[in-house]
């Protein structure tokens, strides 16, 4: 059956574009095993894991339906992500039956690809035109590979490269970082689910049923953070599906599981044997710090996945300076640029909430 | 008693044998797959069964519809492991078969009976979880190297996993094929276990980014090169269980019912009283109740 490409190099055609500003080249770095090694000393590396971590206690203990306030700026990129939501109305799937997925989402990718440049320099006119190129590669490869009609984690990767990306161009900042989880990554997960249904996209890379999930990652940790110290939901309960027809609008946890509930066929331990054992892990807490490494292993860890990552001016391949430890799971790494900077401090701020 | 008739037992209860045991296993069948030839030589009657992937419970379905080995004789035409939750379990259930039987089933490489496919897809991880260790990982893709790549059944129809390749023209470029190896990334070898037909002319890049997809016509050059009446073949989920194309000269097998827990499909597998006499065999999967729940199992990532 399908299987993800071994050689198939990234499908998006601006990789390969030298930055004016400062000579860095935006192109595919890691071109072989040991290239994982450069990438996980890298700032790049460093610069998102602190993104993760930050985006993770800034909900912490925070519901998909506590009211928060949207600056411009993040209603910009939610209306920016609703019209990509329009754009899959456009596109009927074919009604042949095909064997790699619909075809029709290669025709749906084509509307992103010529329509999200000019919008997001419009739209991003005040940042420097090489970091919007570079965004605008990030968001068109969040949504899934159109010659093979699939999606993964490393789209999933992409999108939040591309959410990281506006906070370092200072687009969205440190009081966004909610919104940016509970608001937007909220919509662009309604949105690859919408494409993943409609055109039967494949799960690109899926361990199987050793996968955590066939298509995401990302929304279990934001999502468990959102469970953190909440005395009404034990983990061993996210498996119960009343529960989760209870909870899957206020948590993003819930609402995975529920999506998971709807596609899957079969019993859950069989299908999702990773999320049935977590169901036994004693608390949310210990689920949120466990993902993280998980993520870092799994997702970030893999060769298939980063070798389709392109680096340049936002995500920096050079070494990482001031890096002095390995990352560990507890510990939200000091990230390098300024703008990560900005974003820990609103975790020391916010921290009260935790514990609430 | 030789040991393997103990096993044989454990693997028929959904049950994995203990590190030794499986690579002494492992040992027993490398040894017999050593004798076989890249193209084994099979006679009607026989059923040819098309992807496994791990589901072994639907596997045991499979043998519940087409007849218990030795009763019925088979092909298997690879991807035993990957994807499903008992990938180590289905397999150890083929080896033991094979180890007690090695006339009464022929076992063939798919694409992801690879080092290379199995540490992205499943049965690396759940040899891990399941051992704790890649020891029997390593076996197990010793084994790997070492099954056929085709079968020929009563010389007319040739089963391989994926398809033709455009490097071979005749069955003997396949016998001389080095077949005890990693499959390679291009060429001949990777190509059988990796084309898909289309209707094309001839040849186009595959859109799995190895193998070929290959055309009528060139399927039919081949077939009257090589005096062939069928190409069967698995590889990809064909929701009816099995489909014929190109005026009948090939058959797509998937015996994976609900593949991947999520595609809701029926399987095949298809019996050959002779080359002309043949019938599908259609089933379903096993219905939850009649699956073991196993205990929750502490990952190390949470503890």
């Amino acid at each position: 059956m399908s299987t993800r490409s071994m050689r198939l190099s990234c499908s998006s055609s601006m990789h390969s574009i030298r930055s004016k500003a400062n000579n860095m080249e935006f192109k595919t770095r890691v071109k072989n095993q040991s290239d994982m090694e450069v990438w996980e000393m890298s700032e790049a590396y460093n610069d998102y894991i602190g993104f993760i971590s930050a985006m993770n206690k800034s909900v912490c203990a925070i519901p998909l339906n506590k009211p928060l306030s949207l600056s411009n700026e993040s209603k910009l990129i939610l209306n920016i992500l609703n019209s990509i939501d329009n754009w899959i109305t456009e596109v009927e799937p074919l009604k042949e039956s095909c064997r790699f997925g619909n075809k029709a989402f290669s025709t749906f990718y084509n509307l992103l690809k010529t329509r999200l440049p000019d919008i997001l320099s419009k739209e991003l006119s005040l940042v420097d035109q090489q970091n919007v190129i570079e965004l605008t590669t990030y968001i068109i490869d969040s949504f899934g590979n159109p010659t093979r009609i699939d999606y993964g984690t490393g789209h999933e990767l992409s999108f939040c490269m591309f959410l990281c990306g506006l906070f370092k161009v200072n687009m969205l900042k440190q009081s966004d970082s909610k919104a940016t989880v509970n608001i937007l990554f909220s919509r662009y997960l309604e949105i690859v689910r919408k494409l993943q249904l409609r055109y039967q996209m494949e799960p690109a890379g899926s361990h199987g049923a050793w996968s955590l999930d066939d298509y995401q990652f990302v929304p279990f940790i934001w999502g468990s953070a959102q469970l953190i110290e909440n005395p009404d939901l034990n983990p061993n309960l996210f498996v119960d599906e009343k529960c989760v027809q209870l909870f899957k609008s206020k948590y993003m946890f819930l609402g995975c599981i529920d999506f998971i509930m709807q596609v899957k066929k079969g019993l859950f331990h069989e299908h999702s044997n990773q999320l049935w054992n977590i169901s036994g892990v004693p608390s949310w807490n210990k689920i949120n710090e466990g993902l993280i490494k998980m993520y870092k292993k799994e997702v970030l860890g893999k060769f298939p996945i980063i070798q389709h990552v392109p680096f340049g001016n936002l995500f920096q391949f050079k070494q990482c300076a001031k890096k002095i430890m390995v990352p560990t799971p507890s510990t939200i790494i000091t990230p390098t640029s300024t703008l990560l900077d900005k974003l820990k401090k609103t975790e020391l701020s916010e921290s009260n909430i935790v514990n609430k | 008693m030789p040991e393997w008739e103990n096993w044989f037992e454990i693997a028929k209860q959904c049950k994995y044998l203990p590190e030794n045991d499986l690579k002494k296993l492992c040992q027993i069948v490398c040894d017999l797959l050593i004798e076989e030839a890249n193209i084994q030589p099979v006679s009607t009657p026989v059923t040819v069964c098309g992807d496994i992937h791990g589901q072994f419970y639907d596997l045991e379905e499979l043998f519940r519809n087409g007849g218990q080995v030795p009763d019925t004789n088979y092909v298997f035409m690879g991807d035993f492991v990957d994807r499903g939750y008992y990938s180590l379990e289905s397999l150890t259930r083929l080896l033991t078969l094979k180890a007690k039987w090695p006339h009464r089933i022929t076992l063939l490489r798919g694409n992801h009976e690879s080092r290379q496919i199995t540490q992205v897809y499943g049965f690396y991880d759940e040899c891990m979880n399941k051992y704790g260790n890649a020891n029997v990982w390593k076996e197990c893709c010793k084994v790997f190297d070492l099954l056929s790549i085709a079968a020929l059944i009563d010389e007319e129809v040739f089963c391989v996993h994926g398809g033709l390749s455009p490097d071979i023209s005749t069955l003997d470029q396949i016998r001389i094929i080095e077949r005890n190896q990693e499959i390679p990334y291009k060429g001949a070898f990777c190509d059988l276990v990796w084309s898909d037909p289309e209707d094309i002319e001839k040849w186009t890049v595959s859109p799995r980014g190895a193998g070929w997809l290959f055309g009528p016509e060139v399927t039919e050059e081949f077939m009257e090169k090589n005096q062939l009446e069928l190409i069967c073949r698995a590889h990809q989920l064909v929701n009816e269980g099995y489909k014929y194309m190109f005026n009948d000269k090939l058959v797509t097998i998937w015996s994976a019912p609900n593949y991947c827990y999520r595609c809701g499909n029926i399987a095949s597998i298809m019996e050959f009283s002779t080359v002309h006499d043949r019938k599908p065999i259609l089933f379903n999967a096993v219905p939850d109740d009649q699956r073991v729940i196993p205990d929750k199992a502490a990952t190390p990532y949470f503890l």
